[in-house]
């Protein structure tokens, strides 16, 4: 059998990490989750000459410790699997920082190689390094590289099939923490090692020793260890008498200490011009006062990004979707299996092709998010929106989850993961899916354009995600203040330089959420879409208040008028029928039992019934609506969906329709893992509740007031031009 | 054993004097006085100067020098100079037992005459003013790093050690002797960013209270 080598990628948030591991990996990824967690795990294949790496992408982490999840997964992934050679990527224009994990890692006693990344970064800053003396003192070998251009990854590569292929320990780092430290170190070390536990046959006892010492809940938990946790504190106590520092920040000074020696010896700076630039702009965007205008200035710009760029794209796809339909009619006889037949051109391709038509937008939004994060705008909106956020009892760390809970609910709930505290994360998942979700983008979509002029358009957008924040923090703040009520924790979160992202990682991230949205769509939207037709058809009216077959028949017969008026006639007819066989089919008696709860809020039984789609997947709400009002003549120039909108309702009940989407339950997708995430039926179930009944109320209040103040009853006539 | 110093010192002391030294209030005095007199250590009657009792005087030898006890060892080993030897031995003489007393004692002319000693002796006349200095400079030019200016720079001297999550703040180099420039706060809210070790971090300002630097410009 070959074997596989297993490579771990570890080092600081922001170091230029993801972009190696795309740059050895290429395309051969594999994501998943860490089980049992839900932070991400990726692993990608390599091949270098003829030997197998498996690469494992870490979780940025700063330390060692076991205060993240991230940290706890990181150390479980070392702790518990063979790692052939761990990958230290070291932001070179930052060493200072990042070999604080370095010294840590190199007590793990695995083979290692250390990674300068962004080297061109750094140089450029006037940073000037001594590589050799730096590989004395850590006790191993330094690569540099540019992760942006690919420079030195070739190096890289072949380094690490040196490294795999004929292994050796590599020295011991020289880092000492003075000579009282040092020995209670050793005698505790060989006290483990007596216990001969599984676990120091992978790791050396003296790392063991070091973080019990540190107070590390993960190690200090291990039972074996149980036995000399009596021992530590009189240890701990020495130390810190002696040394006037708590046991537990004893070794962070210390390290610190060696890697400032290590700096001083080792690096050398030329000139003082660093981050001058991203500095700069950190004056305007994290301002205390421009600060909020300029995020709300960008997300602004986002939206308006995602409509105008799309607009055109998604007529492509629409025109190809009507040209498959066409073809298939045209191709499969009437006459033969028809209710396949509708089944495939009207159900299938009519409801998968109507939530594939917002792919563009979908793709733009995530792009815009990608690059926002690439970018390092992420955490400095985390930064600006503290204070706003601590009035609702959240902090700014909840803030990245919502961010991205305008993409998709799913992984932002999964984001949470990165929330220390327990109830803040709680909170924070129960109001996420008031963040309006790109699902639910397709609904604006088809129904804003419909409705109001081209330049109230992105303003509209904006009001309707405006609404679901406010709801949000509203519903946290209420969480906040009775279900999870206590103190806030620490906080501390780093604001990384500005940096172009690069085109590939964009794209990368891209591609990852298309083929997760064409997932989507090819399985749980088809299946939908299919028991969608199924109520839609079923069933089926026989007997109609008219003989529409006789009555069209009589108008083809009628002599004396043009073919224009007899066809639409016609036309007129078919709808009648339709709706009929609609009112009397599955869907249209549920969403007519509906009617009685949901009149007051301006809604009709096709919208109740688009609304029970909604709830397997948010998309569907417009596809239903696509066949609950599709005709035989569909005009493909204009979107005869949003014609038949138009002249069915009015602004207001097209408004109240968007809120009721945007506050009502979230997806299948969505309950299903707000239940894993908080592993309570009750929270998932309650939040359920709760969001229908926020929804009905918002709904309510709006129709009813807007129907008091005479507000958007009517269609201006201006507006049905678009 | 203010009582007792006032007494070797003139004779007899009144209550008006007793109250001057610990600088109190008169009434103060007078009850603290009952209550001595009706434990039977001093002979108090209102008016007239305040003796000691035989049993009095006994214990008053006691608590002088175990107070004197402490003081020496404060100067000769601590070497802080005789106000704040005075000071210190004030507020400890009370909290400590006979045991630790003793030893400290024992502890003290081990040091101050033991010929095995020399070598520590030089170390300690050496070290020990430098400490004593160190720390009153401390004391006058710290400011929690909430408080520092913005542009401004400093040395973080101490971690506070009510601190939450003291551990984290030291993974991220917020630890003894790391420099650290404000950087600015956030809109609303009690977020401030600093720069620590070429990076950018933004904690909280009740956490950074807890965090006392020293300006370096």
């Amino acid at each position: 059998m070959k074997q596989i080598y297993r490579v771990a990628l570890a080092g600081n948030p922001n170091c230029g990490k993801t972009t190696v591991f795309n740059l050895l990996t290429g395309a051969r990824q594999h994501i998943g989750n860490y089980s049992g967690v839900t932070v991400e795990r990726k692993t990608g294949r390599c091949r270098i000459e003829d030997i197998e790496l498996e690469i494992i992408d870490l979780p940025g982490i700063y330390s060692l410790s076991s205060l993240s999840p991230e940290e706890k997964i990181a150390f479980d992934e070392i702790l518990n699997n063979n790692i052939d050679l761990i990958l230290n990527i070291i932001d070179a224009g930052n060493p200072q920082r990042n070999l604080y994990l370095t010294t840590q890692l190199a007590e793990l006693n695995i083979p290692m190689l250390m990674v300068f990344n962004m080297i061109d970064d750094a140089e450029r800053n006037g940073l000037v390094f001594d590589f050799s003396k730096i590989e004395s003192f850590f006790g191993t070998q330094v690569i540099t590289t540019v992760g942006t251009t690919g420079k030195g990854i070739q190096e890289l590569k072949n380094k690490i099939f040196e490294l795999v292929k004929y292994p050796h320990v590599s020295e011991p780092c020289r880092l000492k923490y003075g000579e009282s430290a040092d020995s209670a170190i050793a005698d505790l070390s060989e006290k483990i090692d007596k216990l001969g536990l599984a676990l120091t046959k992978r790791l050396p006892p003296r790392y063991f020793a070091i973080k019990m010492l540190e107070n590390d809940e993960t190690i200090c938990s291990i039972s074996e260890l149980e036995s000399l946790r009596t021992e530590i504190l009189p240890i701990q106590e020495r130390l810190t008498q002696r040394h006037g520092i708590s046991a537990e920040t004893f070794m962070a000074d210390r390290r610190y200490g060696f890697i400032s020696g290590v700096c001083r010896e080792a690096i050398h700076i030329s000139n003082e011009r660093r981050r001058q630039f991203s500095d700069n702009i950190d004056k305007v965007m994290t301002n205390r006062w421009l600060g909020i205008p300029v995020f709300l200035i960008i997300m602004y710009l986002v939206f308006q990004f995602t409509f105008i760029v799309a607009e055109p794209m998604m007529g492509w796809i629409e025109t190809f979707f009507g040209l498959v339909s066409w073809s298939i009619e045209e191709v499969w006889p009437t006459d033969t299996m028809p209710l396949l037949r509708a089944m495939v051109s009207e159900g299938i391709i009519g409801g998968v092709g109507g939530v594939l038509v917002f792919l563009p937008n979908i793709l733009l939004l995530f792009l815009a998010i990608a690059f926002l994060e690439g970018t390092g705008y992420m955490s400095r909106a985390a930064f600006v929106m503290d204070g706003f956020m601590r009035i609702f009892g959240l902090h700014g760390k909840s803030f990245i989850p919502m961010l991205l809970g305008f993409g998709c609910t799913v992984p932002a709930v999964m984001a949470t993961r990165t929330i220390e505290s327990e109830r803040d994360r709680l909170t924070t998942i129960m109001v996420l899916p008031l963040m309006s979700c790109g699902a639910r983008l397709p609904i604006y979509a088809l129904i804003i354009p419909a409705f109001f002029v081209n330049q109230y358009r992105a303003l509209i957008m904006l009001i309707i995600y405006l609404i679901g924040i406010i709801m949000a923090m509203l519903g946290a703040m209420l969480l906040k203040s009775t279900l999870f009520k206590g103190e806030d924790e620490v906080f501390v979160l780093e604001l990384p330089p500005y940096r172009m992202p690069t085109l590939r990682s964009i794209i990368i991230h891209m591609g990852e959420r298309c083929l997760l949205y064409l997932k989507k769509a090819g399985t749980l939207i088809l299946a939908a879409s299919v028991i969608m037709f199924l109520i839609n058809t079923f069933p089926a009216k026989t007997e109609f208040s008219v003989d529409y077959n006789a009555e069209i028949a009589k108008v083809e017969q009628t002599p004396g008028i043009s073919s224009e008026i007899k066809s639409t006639r016609i036309a007129e007819l078919e709808t009648g029928r339709r709706k009929e066989s609609l009112e009397y089919s599955l869907a249209g008696r549920i969403g007519r039992s509906m009617n009685v709860v949901m009149a007051p809020l301006g809604f009709d039984w096709r919208i109740n019934s688009a609304l029970v789609g909604a709830f397997a997947a948010k998309e569907l709400f417009v596809s239903q609506l696509g066949i609950l009002y599709a005709v035989s003549d569909a005009d493909e120039e204009s979107s005869p969906l949003r014609m038949h909108l138009v002249s069915n309702y009015s602004p207001l009940q097209a408004f109240t329709i968007m809120l009721f989407c945007l506050l009502s339950i979230p997806c299948i997708a969505t309950v299903a893992v707000v239940l894993r995430e908080t592993r309570s039926w009750l929270l998932t179930i309650g939040q359920m509740i709760g969001l229908i009944v926020l929804a009905y109320l918002v709904s309510l209040i709006v129709y009813q007031g807007g129907l008091f103040f005479n507000i958007g009853t009517e269609m201006v006539n201006v507006i049905n031009g678009a | 054993m203010a009582i007792a110093e006032i007494i070797s010192a003139s004779g007899h002391a009144h209550t008006k004097d007793i109250a001057e030294r610990l600088k109190v209030k008169m009434p103060s005095v007078t009850n603290a006085l009952q209550a001595l007199s009706a434990r039977g250590l001093i002979r108090y009657q209102s008016h007239s100067p305040v003796v000691l009792t035989a049993l009095g005087a006994e214990i008053a030898a006691v608590i002088l020098r175990r107070h004197n006890a402490l003081k020496s060892f404060f100067t000769e080993i601590l070497k802080l100079n005789s106000d704040e030897a005075e000071d210190a031995a004030c507020k400890i003489e009370h909290v400590i037992g006979e045991k630790v007393m003793s030893r400290i004692v024992t502890l003290r002319e081990a040091i101050a005459e033991r010929g095995d000693c020399v070598a520590l002796r030089e170390y300690l006349d050496g070290t020990m003013p430098q400490i004593c200095a160190d720390s009153k400079i401390a004391r006058e030019d710290l400011i929690p790093l909430s408080e520092l200016a913005i542009g401004h720079t400093a040395v973080v001297i101490k971690v506070g050690e009510n601190l939450r999550g003291v551990r984290k703040f030291a993974d991220l180099g917020l630890v003894n002797g790391t420099v650290v420039t404000m950087e600015g706060f956030a809109p609303l809210g009690n977020l401030m960013r600093v720069r620590v070790m070429g990076s950018s971090l933004s904690i909280r300002s009740n956490d950074a209270a807890h965090i006392k630097v020293k300006i370096t410009q």
